[in-house]
């Protein structure tokens, strides 16, 4: 039948801007398959990725999904037969999956309307609040140990032991909160949960509520996703109308309701002592713990706060079994991770991965590599609470216990890929700027801390730095590790002591030679024309935005370094090596 | 991940916030009112982030007999051609296929 024919994907995984062969083994193949007669027999599509990157021209054939790599133009009269089932053509066929993704949280994201209840239903939804709810609250946090789970929002607390410490609690009422709040920079997980699986995360609380006998949920979302947060009250209308919430969930004895509160706009308020604040009305500043909010939370009384993508995990537990769970990710990290994957990398977006895997794979199975094409550097990890790991550690596999090691942390799941144009000390010097702006200032080690460090990069940065600073920098840190109240100001010197850890060369090179390798620090930049490797294109002068490059063809070009704002346009578009950026 | 052909009609806009700002609303009012237009016999249904944010509005086609598959970088005109393309003519529409992401 017609309609069954074969389709054939293709794509030049190896295109860069400049040269891309899709379209000429496409001619080629059309040509081939007119020559046979089978032009109607086959179709073929170009596709614009085909999940497979830097494997030189690759087909991949439909139904079935076989796939084929490094396909020279020679090779096409083979592949109309290995297509039309002639043949087989193992030598170019590729045997290993290339999707190197786990979908447990976002199983519904972008599959289900999250405006639509029954579609969350017919994906397996509420199924696991019914099991819970045949079970006793021990069973259940049984369960949750058995799982696994750790903390998402990441310091990888496990989840069963706050339950446990929270539902062994005298004190009621008791109270759980799902952690909203997320505001690390390039960081969107939790709202892409929200938005596009909101009864996912009801579905965790309720499930989280009968197993800490509490019947009051707070979904503690931040005022910034305006969308998540309408999704998230149609939700919780649509579950009180079937009955999830409410008095006496599905004819049991247990009841529980929601309630949507709105973060005002503060990093801090992420820290769950301050949130809790936040939610009672008074200013989100952090206290020190203990106790702990399960012993003394919310209101005073016992409270779990967990994370979205943790609440989202628990659903896929209950339904599943906590077995089910373990089995994917590492023995000490179990499950997956959704990352938001940002900075020079080709396919930024969101992703979910096994615990273990390696950032190799992440950043260039799944990513597709470096967008620019130059070599990668560096993998940020955890916002402004993280470190990055350079290059050299990219087989290291992802989980709590090894990012730590490597001086970064899990994080909440930012990831931000950099290539040799990002300067380590610009970078710690952004996120300390982040954590003056939001360190609440309650702690001296924090509130005094950012501000030095921050005093110390603005020296480098400017050319005025001398070596001392470095061990004041590491001395600052370290302090503010230890004597910082919250988790902010405890994290805050991570991605400065962290890029001094592994790029010292680069601080010495802004210190000792007052220039940034990577053109980033605009104070240490100077741009310049070289006559004799200048061909006198004008290119420079036509995209220089301040028209700071005079000169013609004759006399050639020069920059006028009062006008000239450092933007790097000149040297970004020479295609002779003549701008000089030093 | 998408090896077979789909058994249902379907066509689906990611509509969170990442698709929204890249455009997917006029996407789906696009498709909502072609497909009227034409009486052609598909759901148009919205969901929500898929993960490839780069590629953002997403529209994911399931046509009978033809495999699953999601186009990116969709605008009004895109839209169209997946309307007279794929879903009338039943060839796959060129240059805007995305497969990078796996299908549960």
């Amino acid at each position: 039948m017609n309609m069954q024919r074969p389709i054939v994907f293709i794509k030049d995984t190896g295109a860069t801007a400049k040269r891309d062969a899709t379209r000429e083994i496409y001619t080629s193949l059309l040509t081939l398959l007119t020559e046979r007669g089978l032009q109607d027999a086959i179709q073929v599509v170009r596709v614009a990725d085909i999940g497979v990157y830097d494997k030189g021209v690759v087909a991949k054939v439909l139904p079935g999904g076989k796939l084929y790599a490094n396909i020279t133009p020679a090779d096409l009269p083979e592949l109309v037969e290995a297509v039309l089932g002639a043949r087989d053509l193992a030598r170019l066929q590729l045997t290993t999956d290339p999707n190197k993704q786990a979908r447990l949280v976002l199983a519904n994201c972008g599959t289900i309307d999250p405006d639509s209840i029954d579609d969350y239903i017919a994906a397996g939804g509420y199924e696991g609040l019914r099991k819970a709810l045949t079970m006793s609250p021990e069973q259940v946090i049984e369960e949750m140990k058995a799982s696994g789970l750790r903390g998402r929002g990441g310091a990888g607390f496990p989840t069963w032991l706050k339950w446990q410490l929270t539902a062994r609690q005298q004190a009621t009422p008791r109270y759980v909160i799902c952690n909203g709040d997320e505001g690390d920079p390039g960081a969107y997980m939790d709202r892409s949960i929200l938005e596009g699986d909101p009864h996912a995360v009801l579905e965790g609380m309720l499930i989280g509520g009968y197993a800490m006998g509490s019947a009051h949920g707070i979904l503690y979302i931040r005022a910034e996703y305006p969308l998540a947060v309408t999704r998230m009250e149609k939700a919780i209308i649509q579950a009180r109308e079937r009955g999830f919430v409410g008095e006496r969930i599905l004819g049991s004895a247990f009841s529980f309701d929601f309630e949507v509160r709105l973060g005002a706009g503060a990093f801090v308020c992420g820290e769950e002592t301050s949130l809790i604040a936040s939610v009672e009305g008074k200013r989100g500043t952090p206290r020190p713990r203990p106790p702990f909010p399960s012993v003394k939370g919310l209101w005073g009384k016992p409270t779990t706060i967990n994370n979205v993508e943790t609440w989202a995990n628990v659903p896929f537990i209950l339904r599943r079994g906590g077995a089910a769970f373990a089995a994917v990710g590492t023995t000490q990290s179990a499950g997956t991770k959704v990352f938001a994957m940002t900075g020079m990398i080709r396919n930024s977006g969101l992703i979910e991965v096994p615990m273990g895997i390696s950032l190799r794979e992440i950043v260039y199975d799944i990513g597709g590599g470096v967008a620019s094409g130059k070599p990668l550097k560096a993998v940020q990890t955890g916002g402004p609470s993280g470190g990055v790991i350079p290059a050299r550690f990219l087989d290291s596999p992802v989980d709590y216990e090894n990012l730590g090691k490597l001086g970064s942390i899990m994080g909440s799941g930012g990831l931000i890929v950099m290539d040799e144009d990002n300067c380590m000390v610009d970078i710690a010097k952004f996120y300390l700027q982040f954590c003056v702006d939001e360190s609440c200032g309650k702690c001296a080690p924090c509130r005094i801390g950012t501000y030095q460090l921050l005093h110390y990069y603005t020296k480098i940065s400017e050319g005025r730095g001398e070596l001392a600073d470095l061990d004041k920098i590491r001395s600052i840190g370290q302090a503010m590790q230890k004597a910082s109240l919250c988790g902010l100001g405890q994290s805050a010197a991570n991605p400065a002591l962290s890029t001094l850890r592994y790029f010292e060369d680069e601080y010495k090179e802004h210190i000792v030679n007052k220039r940034c390798p990577a053109r980033k620090c605009k104070a240490l930049v100077t741009y310049t024309i070289l006559p004799d490797a200048c061909k006198r294109c004008s290119l420079c002068m036509k995209s220089c935005p301040v028209k700071a490059i005079s000169g013609d063809r004759t006399v050639g070009y020069t920059i006028n370094q009062e006008l000239c704002i450092k933007c790097g346009q000149c040297y970004n578009v020479c295609k002779f090596g003549a701008v000089k950026g030093a | 991940m998408n090896a077979g052909m789909a058994t249902v009609n379907y066509i689906k806009v990611g509509m969170s916030t990442c698709g929204l700002a890249a455009g997917a609303q006029e996407v789906f009012n696009t498709l909502t009112q072609e497909v009227a237009r034409r009486n052609l016999n598909i759901p148009v249904l919205k969901c929500g982030c898929v993960g490839m944010c780069y590629a953002e509005p997403l529209v994911e086609v399931a046509v009978e007999g033809l495999p699953t598959v999601i186009y990116g970088k969709v605008n009004r005109d895109v839209a169209v051609k997946i309307l007279d393309k794929h879903v009338m003519g039943k060839m796959i529409v060129q240059d805007y296929v995305y497969e990078g992401v796996p299908r549960t």
